[in-house]
Protein backbone atom coordinates (compact mmCIF):
# COMPACT_ATOMS: atom_id res chain seq x y z
CA UNK A 1 0.00 0.00 0.00
CA UNK A 2 2.64 2.55 0.93
CA UNK A 3 4.81 1.47 -2.00
CA UNK A 4 1.95 2.38 -4.35
CA UNK A 5 1.56 5.72 -2.56
CA UNK A 6 5.26 6.44 -2.84
CA UNK A 7 5.27 5.49 -6.52
CA UNK A 8 2.34 7.81 -7.26
CA UNK A 9 4.01 10.62 -5.27
CA UNK A 10 7.23 10.16 -7.17
CA UNK A 11 5.39 10.15 -10.48
CA UNK A 12 3.55 13.38 -9.60
CA UNK A 13 6.78 15.11 -8.55
CA UNK A 14 8.58 14.02 -11.72
CA UNK A 15 5.67 15.24 -13.88
CA UNK A 16 5.57 18.61 -12.11
CA UNK A 17 9.35 19.14 -12.35
CA UNK A 18 9.43 18.20 -16.02
CA UNK A 19 6.51 20.54 -16.80
CA UNK A 20 8.27 23.34 -14.93
CA UNK A 21 11.65 22.92 -16.64
CA UNK A 22 10.12 22.46 -20.09
CA UNK A 23 7.97 25.56 -19.72
CA UNK A 24 10.84 27.62 -18.28
CA UNK A 25 13.04 26.60 -21.18
CA UNK A 26 10.30 27.33 -23.68
CA UNK A 27 9.38 30.81 -22.45
CA UNK A 28 12.60 32.20 -21.00
CA UNK A 29 15.65 30.58 -22.54
CA UNK A 30 14.54 29.83 -26.09
CA UNK A 31 14.11 33.46 -27.28
CA UNK A 32 17.80 34.00 -26.55
CA UNK A 33 18.94 31.05 -28.67
CA UNK A 34 19.66 31.59 -32.39
CA UNK A 35 16.88 30.35 -34.61
CA UNK A 36 19.28 27.97 -36.37
CA UNK A 37 20.21 25.99 -33.23
CA UNK A 38 19.14 22.33 -33.21
CA UNK A 39 17.39 22.56 -29.82
CA UNK A 40 14.46 24.41 -31.42
CA UNK A 41 13.46 21.05 -32.92
CA UNK A 42 12.39 19.77 -29.49
CA UNK A 43 10.06 22.66 -28.75
CA UNK A 44 6.81 23.57 -30.48
CA UNK A 45 6.44 27.07 -31.97
CA UNK A 46 6.17 29.83 -29.40
CA UNK A 47 2.45 30.49 -29.91
CA UNK A 48 1.71 27.09 -28.37
CA UNK A 49 3.46 28.22 -25.16
CA UNK A 50 0.51 30.55 -24.67
CA UNK A 51 -2.25 28.45 -26.21
CA UNK A 52 -1.68 25.24 -24.27
CA UNK A 53 -1.88 26.66 -20.68
CA UNK A 54 -4.84 28.90 -21.60
CA UNK A 55 -6.63 25.98 -23.21
CA UNK A 56 -5.92 23.74 -20.21
CA UNK A 57 -7.25 26.44 -17.87
CA UNK A 58 -10.44 26.84 -19.88
CA UNK A 59 -10.96 23.05 -19.92
CA UNK A 60 -10.43 22.94 -16.16
CA UNK A 61 -12.97 25.71 -15.52
CA UNK A 62 -15.51 24.02 -17.81
CA UNK A 63 -15.03 20.70 -16.04
CA UNK A 64 -15.43 22.34 -12.62
CA UNK A 65 -18.64 24.14 -13.61
CA UNK A 66 -20.11 20.99 -15.20
CA UNK A 67 -19.28 19.03 -12.05
CA UNK A 68 -20.82 21.66 -9.75
CA UNK A 69 -23.95 21.85 -11.92
CA UNK A 70 -24.28 18.07 -11.95
CA UNK A 71 -23.99 17.85 -8.15
CA UNK A 72 -26.52 20.65 -7.68
CA UNK A 73 -29.01 18.98 -10.05
CA UNK A 74 -28.60 15.65 -8.31
CA UNK A 75 -29.20 17.14 -4.84
CA UNK A 76 -32.27 19.03 -6.09
CA UNK A 77 -33.72 15.88 -7.63
CA UNK A 78 -33.18 13.93 -4.42
CA UNK A 79 -34.98 16.58 -2.34
CA UNK A 80 -38.00 16.71 -4.70
CA UNK B 1 -14.63 39.58 4.70
CA UNK B 2 -11.19 40.88 5.72
CA UNK B 3 -9.39 37.98 4.11
CA UNK B 4 -10.80 38.58 0.65
CA UNK B 5 -9.80 42.24 0.91
CA UNK B 6 -6.23 41.15 1.61
CA UNK B 7 -6.28 38.82 -1.39
CA UNK B 8 -7.70 41.50 -3.70
CA UNK B 9 -5.13 44.00 -2.45
CA UNK B 10 -2.39 41.52 -3.27
CA UNK B 11 -3.84 40.98 -6.75
CA UNK B 12 -4.10 44.73 -7.38
CA UNK B 13 -0.50 45.24 -6.22
CA UNK B 14 0.73 42.46 -8.51
CA UNK B 15 -1.13 43.86 -11.53
CA UNK B 16 0.17 47.35 -10.80
CA UNK B 17 3.70 45.97 -10.70
CA UNK B 18 3.12 44.15 -13.97
CA UNK B 19 1.70 47.23 -15.72
CA UNK B 20 4.60 49.34 -14.46
CA UNK B 21 6.99 46.71 -15.85
CA UNK B 22 5.18 47.02 -19.18
CA UNK B 23 5.39 50.80 -19.24
CA UNK B 24 9.00 51.30 -18.19
CA UNK B 25 10.34 48.48 -20.41
CA UNK B 26 12.88 47.11 -17.95
CA UNK B 27 12.53 43.69 -19.64
CA UNK B 28 11.80 43.15 -23.34
CA UNK B 29 8.08 43.49 -24.04
CA UNK B 30 7.50 39.90 -25.15
CA UNK B 31 8.79 38.67 -21.78
CA UNK B 32 6.56 41.03 -19.82
CA UNK B 33 3.46 39.84 -21.67
CA UNK B 34 4.20 36.22 -20.86
CA UNK B 35 5.18 36.77 -17.22
CA UNK B 36 1.72 36.30 -15.52
CA UNK B 37 1.04 33.12 -17.49
CA UNK B 38 4.46 31.82 -16.55
CA UNK B 39 3.79 32.49 -12.87
CA UNK B 40 0.42 30.74 -12.99
CA UNK B 41 1.95 27.67 -14.63
CA UNK B 42 4.85 27.60 -12.16
CA UNK B 43 2.41 27.97 -9.21
CA UNK B 44 0.41 25.00 -10.51
CA UNK B 45 3.51 22.87 -10.91
CA UNK B 46 4.70 23.89 -7.42
CA UNK B 47 1.38 22.75 -5.95
CA UNK B 48 1.66 19.44 -7.78
CA UNK B 49 5.21 19.04 -6.49
CA UNK B 50 4.09 19.64 -2.88
CA UNK B 51 1.31 17.05 -3.29
CA UNK B 52 3.77 14.52 -4.67
CA UNK B 53 6.34 15.15 -1.94
CA UNK B 54 3.67 14.92 0.77
CA UNK B 55 2.46 11.61 -0.68
CA UNK B 56 6.00 10.26 -0.65
CA UNK B 57 6.70 11.28 2.95
CA UNK B 58 3.35 10.16 4.38
CA UNK B 59 3.96 8.24 7.68
CA UNK B 60 1.94 5.04 8.03
CA UNK B 61 2.72 3.90 11.65
CA UNK B 62 2.35 0.11 11.23
CA UNK B 63 2.61 -0.61 14.98
CA UNK B 64 -0.27 1.74 15.78
CA UNK B 65 -2.32 0.16 13.00
CA UNK B 66 -1.79 -3.29 14.52
CA UNK B 67 -2.68 -2.05 18.04
CA UNK B 68 -5.78 -0.41 16.58
CA UNK B 69 -6.91 -3.68 15.03
CA UNK B 70 -6.43 -5.42 18.39
CA UNK B 71 -8.47 -2.68 20.09
CA UNK B 72 -11.23 -3.14 17.53
CA UNK B 73 -11.42 -6.89 18.15
CA UNK B 74 -11.48 -6.36 21.92
CA UNK B 75 -14.22 -3.70 21.64
CA UNK B 76 -16.32 -5.90 19.40
CA UNK B 77 -16.09 -8.81 21.83
CA UNK B 78 -16.98 -6.59 24.78
CA UNK B 79 -20.00 -5.04 23.05
CA UNK B 80 -21.25 -8.36 21.76
CA UNK B 81 -21.09 -9.70 25.33
CA UNK B 82 -23.25 -6.77 26.43
CA UNK B 83 -25.79 -7.53 23.72
CA UNK B 84 -25.07 -4.67 21.28
CA UNK B 85 -25.23 -5.43 17.57
CA UNK B 86 -21.71 -4.73 16.24
CA UNK B 87 -22.46 -5.20 12.55
CA UNK B 88 -21.21 -7.66 9.96
CA UNK B 89 -17.70 -9.11 9.94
Amino acid sequence: MEVADRAIGLLLSVISLSIFTYYTFWVIILPFVDSEHFVHKYFLPQEYAILIPVYAGVVLICFLSVFIGYVMLKSKKKKA
Amino acid sequence: MKHIIKIMALLVALSAFWISLLQTSVLPESYTWLLPLYFVVSLGSYGLLMVGVGLMRFPTCPQEAFLLQEDIVEAKGFLKGKGVDVGSD
